[in-house]
């Protein structure tokens, strides 16, 4: 198992070195120049070039990239251009707002989803099963814009039930604020979920190992619960571990409308000012944390699938 | 006497597929609709401004109601059909494209080439597509085709993935084998062999970014980096619908809305037929 | 007690498919005694493994049905018991094994916890009781080191392991009745007889019945008691064995006992089942012509000249990886292999699997690039031949693969499979004389040429060997490596090939290498045979001499697990 680990973390390492370049790449020399940017609109071709000696940009490409390179190992993200704060801070104020939104979605859309699919497996072509099949097909056909207005319309707007917008940084104070917004993310993703684990465990069910299971007299739901699960369970955690990641992202889309100061309103802002030293530090960052996070999963996997530990 | 080939077998599957036959057709009316529009031939009211009667209910004379400039919403909506079949075809279209080349040299030649294609994908998978989507918008400017582009040059990915995949699996099939046997060079083995057994894939995969690429749309145009502003689109009515919702004006949404809930449903549908069709032993229904 | 313990009468199942509704079973009556073995054999479509998989009521539903019918369990009609009732029998009074165990096993659960959920399922057993009772099943079924394999996953045992393993889990309950379909097909013919011999050890022991469902004749002749032989959907015989083998009855068995290749016997020909019956299955009087040449032998000639002579061949594959790619071991698939070849004649390559008899073959004509060695080919040395040469030489030097159905680009018509080798090699001048000389070679082959226009998944398994066999000569080749080409037919199918593999040798003076597993079909087809063990050749000999005369114990080993084909008690 050592071995298995240390030969991942091998891997990680290329890939890192891929990822710092495309952002370089993307950020600093494609997206305009940052000193006339940081110097501001009214400053003089002299001060725009000062600005740029002391952000180190008249070094060559190199020089430039390395600086970036030792900037992403300390930590140093430097400042946001728009509020002139720390995004290190931004970044740390964000993280808890973001995750109290995609924590519970998460969560709470695989209790509802996985065994909503093994049920439809079950009774498959019943009514059950299609009429749920008709709802998520139905689900998955609306564009997320439209639920958030939605929601916001009907539940907050007429019906009153939770506020339209804003949040409340105490603990208690804010899953007032948050339900919302949580009802709506699980409702987004529990239809192509829900369709997708369906797939699987059908899938499954034509193994030969089920028909080896009837021979032996097990009863129908001991084959698909206790046998196919099982089986079932190693694609759908890869799939499902692969969005661990991209959580604490939050949602670009939720955390905009509803006023949540999540690291996902924090790249949504970052957009519309064209603020490229906080896009840069989250596209680096998240893209670090998943490559962590899927030697995690990787270890994970190797766990469940007997098969893996051996390789 | 001609054959049956496994492409006629598939065909006939299809035809005899109520729900794969009804989803096509829908989206052939949907093509109409978006060619009456190009051509002017149909939903002419999309331009007409009149500023007496904005924001007007739903109404016997305009089915959607109008928009803040008088403009009919239900030809404005209908309008919106060109700029989704558009990001749709050529997004998913150019995504496939770069996918099937890809995913096709790294399966087949193996060795260093696959290690670079590899290693080049997965680093541009580690990035979240938004902020990949974002940095491309940047550098070319809001418009149709940044949004095409971009949707086509970050989506290959898992296309990618696929026929590479496959190309692993087929190079080693004993046709391929034999063909190599009987004396085929590469290039022959990839286009002539493996290539063919690998359109399904490509089919299937192309209605699959064709949606996803619609959807993108929307999100897109909500961030700023969608079409320009004053052309029609689900993704703009969408959008302004936040502002129109605190007037209590919900026609918008609702065209912008159902016009899309059917052309995705639609895509959808169609989309598992085609896999029940060119793949039986698939069925997952 | 009667003395059945099963009694089918009039039963029917039917499929529902794209074409339309399929009788795979109709109306077939037979019996199983208690504590004997009936053997059910048949060709594929035949509604044998039909036949068992609607004893247990397993018929996938859609899209089969069992449309009538009764199955007698001890006078109990199992088509009228309720699900759960069933349920109850499945694993307890009938249990079953099937043909591929690595699929047929949990990958994700232990082997102790498969064969122990059987146990507390019928039985009642705690966990402890279950898991001792474990321990002495694998014993029984002769699995080494049983406490550990207890805990061991499927994909760590070899394949006659995990069939034991199944077995054990078959016989927990000691059933009354063991139905196994082709259990020992997909192993090797060593590992067969062991899995047969415990078979029968077990019956003995727990006064089992067993239905045994197989195509092979050899087998059945070796362990069945009874013999219902099944051909499209009806039993055309059924009987005692050594009846059935002595004195066939219907013109199907006879043609099919028949046209097994043996190791006794050394024709030119063998005879095939359209000798004895029509095609609506009549009876048909046997061919004077055809009886003149199923009486002529075929001479085994070993002084012709030398065509090919492999020198020194070695393929290594890396097999573990160190920390930074570098290779820490090697499988050695080809260890040093010399070999001549005869012009005109045929070298059989014969072993089990993994003895690297198939690699050895593709490496021949650089299909695999060898790690070291030579192949000299009419005095060139092909290995070092450039990009362009090796082309040309491509001609001259063919291949015919194990599977029919993966060996043709299903999206290709025929016409163009066969016309696409030359094309490559520029020959024929017009599209039209391509398609004439394409004809001639569907007619040499035995079919038709109306079949260019069609596409290879509208043609049976047989034909499309024959489509691969046209596809070889195209390009008028000297030599064909024959890779288990016959390996994946029914065996009625394999005896008109190898006629006419030897048909087409004696009119185009071929030079074959045949590769297989099974020896009699081997030995029929050539003149020099070696074994070959752990990617080594291991000996070598006229095809006479090495079954009359074998000298290396594998060699030995091998004959005499090999089934005798015909019913014991009868051989002496």
């Amino acid at each position: 198992m050592g071995k298995y680990i240390f030969r991942r973390v091998l891997y990680m390492i290329p890939i890192l070195f891929g990822v710092t370049l495309v952002t370089f790449l993307l950020f600093n020399v494609a997206g305009g120049d940052p000193a006339a940017q940081a110097a501001g609109r009214y400053a003089t071709p002299a001060q725009i070039q000062a600005m740029r000696v002391e952000m180190g940009l008249d070094k060559p490409m190199v020089v430039q990239y390395l600086n970036m390179v030792k900037q992403i190992f300390t930590l140093d993200w430097g400042r946001s251009w728009s509020s002139k704060q720390q995004i290190s801070i931004l970044i740390k104020e964000g993280v808890g707002p973001s995750l109290s939104l995609t924590i519970p979605a998460f969560i709470l859309t695989l209790l509802i989803s996985i065994p909503l699919a093994l049920v439809m497996a079950y009774k498959r072509n019943s009514i059950f099963d299609k009429s749920l099949l008709v709802s998520c097909l139905a689900l998955i056909s609306i564009s997320s814009v439209f639920y958030v207005l939605a929601g916001q319309y009907f539940i907050s707007y007429k019906l009153g039930w939770f506020p339209i917008w804003g949040w409340d940084p105490t603990w208690e104070g804010r899953w007032d604020y948050v339900a919302l917004p949580l009802l709506i993310m699980v409702i987004l993703s529990i239809g192509g979920d829900i369709l997708f684990f369906r797939t699987v465990f059908l899938e499954e069910m034509y193994q030969d190992y089920v028909r080896t299971a009837r021979s032996k007299g097990l009863p129908e739901r001991r084959v698909l619960f206790k046998h196919v699960l099982k089986n079932a369970l190693i694609p759908i955690i890869t799939l499902v571990v692969l969005e661990i990641p991209f959580l604490i992202l939050g949602s670009l889309l939720l955390e905009s409308y509803f006023g949540i100061p999540g690291l996902g309103n924090l790249i949504y802002r970052a957009i519309q000012e064209s603020d490229f030293p906080v896009i840069k530090a989250m596209t680096i960052m998240s893209a670090v944390l998943y490559i962590v996070l899927q030697l995690v999963t990787d270890v994970l996997y190797a766990l469940v699938d007997p098969k893996v530990r051996f390789e | 006497m001609k054959g049956k080939s496994l492409w006629s077998d598939a065909r006939s599957r299809l035809r005899r597929d109520p729900i794969g036959m009804i989803s096509f057709v829908v989206i052939c009316g949907y093509l109409l609709v978006a060619l009456l529009c190009a051509t002017h031939l149909g939903f002419k009211g999309y331009n007409v401004v009149d500023n007496s009667i904005a924001y007007q209910e739903p109404s016997v004379v305009h089915w959607f109601g109008t928009d803040i400039f008088g403009r009919d919403v239900f030809d404005r909506a209908a309008h919106g059909t060109i700029t989704s079949l558009t990001v749709g075809f050529f997004g998913a279209g150019l995504s496939v494209l770069i996918g099937t080349i890809l995913g096709a040299v790294a399966g087949y030649f193996g060795g260093f080439a696959d290690e670079l294609i590899t290693w080049f994908y997965t680093t541009i998978d580690t990035i979240p597509y938004i902020l990949l989507v974002v940095a491309f918008s940047f550098v070319m400017g809001p418009s149709l085709t940044t949004l095409c582009l971009a949707i086509g040059l970050t989506s290959w990915i898992r296309h990618c993935r696929v026929v590479r995949a496959e190309f692993l699996k087929q190079r080693e099939r004993d046709y391929v084998q034999a063909a190599a046997a009987l004396g085929s060079g590469n290039l022959r083995r990839i286009f002539v062999h493996i290539l063919p057994n690998t359109f399904h894939l490509i089919l299937i995969n192309f209605t699959l970014g064709f949606i996803s690429a619609v959807k993108s749309e929307v999100i897109l145009t909500y961030l700023g980096l969608g079409v320009k502003p004053g052309t029609p689109s689900w993704g703009a009515m969408i959008s302004d619908a936040r502002l129109e919702l605190s007037r209590d004006v919900w026609w918008g949404l609702a065209a912008a809305t159902i016009f899309m809930f059917f052309l995705v449903l639609a895509f959808t549908l169609f989309n598992d037929a085609l896999r029940d069709a060119l793949d039986p032993k698939l069925k997952s229904r | 007690m009667s003395e059945n313990i099963i009694q089918v009468r009039n039963l029917a199942v039917e499929f529902r498919t794209d074409e339309g509704i399929v009788n795979a079973v109709k109306k077939i009556s037979f019996d199983v005694p208690r504590g004997k073995t009936v053997g059910l054999v048949g060709e594929s479509g035949s509604g044998k493994s039909v036949t068992s998989l609607a004893v247990m009521r397993l018929i996938p539903n859609p899209p089969g049905k069992i449309t009538g019918g009764e199955i007698l369990l001890n006078g109990k009609d199992l088509l009228k018991l309720s699900e759960s009732e069933m349920r109850n029998i499945r694993g307890n009074q009938i249990s079953m094994i099937f043909q591929e165990p690595m699929t047929s096993l949990n990958p994700v659960f232990t082997c102790g916890d498969q064969i122990a959920e059987t146990l507390m399922l019928h039985q009642k057993l705690s966990k402890t009781d279950a898991m001792a009772k474990v321990h002495d099943l694998l014993t029984q079924v002769g699995i080494p080191n049983p406490a550990e394999r207890i805990k061991s996953y499927p994909h760590e045992l070899s394949g006659g392991q995990r069939q034991r393993v199944m077995i054990a889990m078959a016989i927990a309950c000691e059933p009354d009745m063991l139905i196994a379909d082709e259990p020992t097909t997909a192993l090797d013919v060593t590992i067969q007889k062991q899995i047969l011999d415990l078979l029968a050890d077990l019956q003995k022991k727990y006064q089992m019945s067993i239905l045994f469902i197989t195509h092979d004749l050899g087998v059945i002749a070796d362990i069945a008691d009874e013999v219902v032989v099944m051909y499209r959907g009806d039993i055309v015989e059924k009987g005692h064995t050594e009846d059935i083998f002595l004195k066939p009855q219907h013109p199907y068995t006879k043609g099919l006992l028949a046209c097994r290749p043996s190791l006794e016997k050394n024709p030119r020909r063998l005879p095939v089942v359209s000798d004895f019956m029509t095609a609506d299955g009549k009876e048909k009087v046997i061919d004077v012509a055809v009886m003149k040449q199923q009486k002529q032998t075929r001479a085994i000639d070993v002084k012709h000249s030398e065509l090919l002579k492999i020198q020194n061949i070695k393929k290594h594959f890396p097999l573990q990886k160190g920390m930074f790619g570098a290779v820490k071991s090697w499988v050695k698939a080809v260890d040093d292999v010399t070999l001549t070849v005869r012009k005109g004649r045929t070298l059989g390559l014969v072993g089990e699997s993994g003895c690297g008899k198939t690699t050895l073959g593709r490496t021949i004509l650089r299909l695999i690039e060898p790690t070291a060695g030579e192949i000299v080919y009419n005095g060139t040395d092909i290995t070092k031949l450039g990009r362009e040469d090796m082309r040309a030489m491509r001609r001259k030097m063919q291949i015919i693969f194990q599977d029919p159905y993966a060996s043709l680009n299903p999206r290709m018509t025929i016409g163009a499979a066969l016309m696409e080798p030359m094309i490559i090699h520029g020959l024929g001048s017009s599209r039209e004389e391509r398609l004439e000389m394409a004809g001639e070679l569907t007619k040499k082959v035995g079919l038709d040429r109306s079949m260019l226009n069609r596409y290879p998944h509208e043609f049976s398994g047989g034909q499309r060997q024959r489509i691969c066999i046209a596809r070889a000569l195209a390009v008028k080749p000297e030599f064909i490596i024959c890779d288990e080409s016959v390996s994946a037919l029914d065996v009625s199918i394999q005896a008109q090939i190898l006629n006419l593999l030897l048909d087409l040798q004696d009119e185009m003076n071929l030079t074959y290498v045949f590769i297989s597993h099974d020896l009699a079909v081997v030995k029929f087809i050539s003149d020099e045979v070696a074994v070959m063990y752990n990617g080594k050749v291991v000996e070598m000999n006229d095809a006479v001499g090495i079954y009359e005369n074998p000298q290396h114990d594998y060699t030995k080993k091998l004959l005499g697990a090999i089934p005798k084909g015909m019913p014991k008690h009868l051989i002496q």
